[in-house]
């Protein structure tokens, strides 16, 4: 009997893992993939409303026990606030990039630039919501004209990329996550490098940079305007923290932070854009 | 598991899933929040041994995987093996000892957390080991200490009726554990 019970807790067991190593498998597979997203795509449309409903409720709970009586109306306030700011700073980083010029040279190339390129303001409804991944959720998906790829700006520079698209939400990961990688240009020689993310508890790195190549600490690394980049050119991503070279390396070492204030991201703009290919 | 405990463990799994994502997400200290997700399969283990630990481990990894962007299936898969070890390695415990739930909830979630991020680094996600351990350890050891009495209790009253082995303990004596 005991034994009977043993085996079959066993076969339970191996079955659920089985189950689990052929979903994995399901979701890594390029053709399968799709089956998988779309089942997170149809559970992302039940729960978002559902997430949202208990928001609506404890968040008042939450503000009142954070202090002030009118604290909602200011934090409204200030999220409004935050925006604009990190509107004006991308605007102010962007004439630093020499916009007149680049808008000729893109307008000759036949590439686009940011300004003339329609976006979707979204609210950010959750930040990090896995331990593992840097993440924001966003309020607007498919429905509302946003897909898998387009890049996300906001508070000063770019934000990310949205991974994951659902009926009325979406997924972005943020540059600094450890998948993140950014082909960015700077300075007047047009240097070229990739703006790597190490995760969430990290700072990010500049990498492919040639020995020697002309640098200063603050300097603006923006989107490269290379050929089937992955982002439009000239967007604000990182600024260098320090840089060296160590004797005999292929490449400086950069450390770069985000242009972006990634801890104010409130509102964001999702460009709608996709690479050429 | 009859229907009616099926049941109440899925409402139980929608209720933490909520609170998990709508509360402990915003108590972020060091980058690290609290992971409420691997109290279930643990609860369920202590409560009515390991097959049930892994049932539940893999059913509230699936509710959990719909939601996070990480690879599908990863949280049921880890959930599974933890609900199981817990279970496992408790078996012979006394049920009634005071240590039993907290250890067990600081050791398993943390030891999920760790699986989690090694089974993700080798699925290609190299970043899930990118983190900053010693908060993530603190952070979800910590919380899962002091939040394990809740979940317990939750989970109890899904499991009401499964003639588990916890509930072989008197309810006066089991009480002394709270």
């Amino acid at each position: 009997m005991a034994r009977s019970r043993r085996s079959r807790r066993t076969l339970t067991v191996i079955v659920l893992v089985v189950v689990s190593l052929s979903l994995i498998s399901l979701d890594q597979n390029g053709r399968t993939h799709s089956l998988t997203s779309g089942i997170k795509s149809v559970a992302n449309d039940v729960y978002a409303p559902l997430r949202q409903g208990v928001l609506d409720i404890i968040s008042p709970i939450g503000n009142f026990f954070a202090g002030a009586f009118n604290y909602g109306s200011v934090q409204a306030q200030n999220e409004r606030l935050q925006r604009t700011i990190g509107q004006l700073r991308a605007a102010q980083l962007e004439q630093g990039f020499e916009k007149d010029q680049l808008r000729e040279i893109t307008a000759l190339q036949n590439l686009p630039f940011l300004q003339s390129l329609p976006t979707v303001t979204a609210e950010t409804v959750d930040e990090n919501s896995s331990n593992f991944t840097a993440t924001i959720t966003l309020d607007k998906g498919r429905a509302d004209g946003v897909d898998v790829g387009y890049p996300v700006v906001g508070a000063g520079g770019l934000v990310g990329q949205v991974i994951q698209s659902f009926h009325h939400t979406s997924v972005v990961r943020l540059i600094t996550d450890g998948q993140s990688k950014v082909g960015v240009m700077f300075g007047n020689n047009q240097s070229t490098g990739i703006v790597d993310g190490q995760g969430p508890s990290y700072s990010m790195t500049a990498d492919l940079v040639a020995p020697r190549t002309p640098v200063h600490k603050g300097q603006t690394m923006f989107t490269s305007s290379l050929d089937a980049a992955a982002f439009p050119p000239g967007i604000p991503v990182a600024t260098v923290r320090t840089f060296s070279t160590a004797p005999g390396a292929s490449q400086e070492t950069i450390r770069v932070d985000p242009a972006a204030n990634l801890g104010e991201l409130a509102y964001v703009d999702i460009v709608q854009w996709v690479p050429s290919t | 598991m009859t229907g009616r405990s099926v049941l109440r463990v899925a409402l139980v799994i929608f209720l933490v899933l909520m609170v998990q994502q709508t509360v402990m997400v915003a108590l972020r200290i060091g980058g690290a929040h609290p992971d409420l997700l691997w109290l279930l399969p643990i609860t369920a283990a202590l409560l009515d041994g390991p097959e049930t630990g892994a049932i539940v481990g893999f059913w509230s990894g699936l509710a959990f995987d719909l939601v996070l962007p990480t690879p599908f299936g990863l949280s049921a898969l880890v959930g599974c093996v933890v609900g199981y070890s817990t279970g496992a390695l408790t078996t012979a415990a006394d049920p009634r000892a005071t240590w039993l739930k907290p250890v067990a909830a600081a050791a398993g979630s943390v030891g999920a957390d760790m699986l989690f991020a090694v089974l993700g680094a080798i699925l290609g996600q190299g970043e899930m080991v990118q983190v900053n351990f010693l908060s993530l350890i603190l952070v979800v050891g910590v919380s899962s200490v002091v939040l394990v009495l809740p979940v317990n209790r939750l989970m109890r009253w899904a499991l009401a009726g499964e003639g588990n082995r916890r509930s072989l303990v008197p309810a006066q004596a089991d009480s002394r554990i709270w």
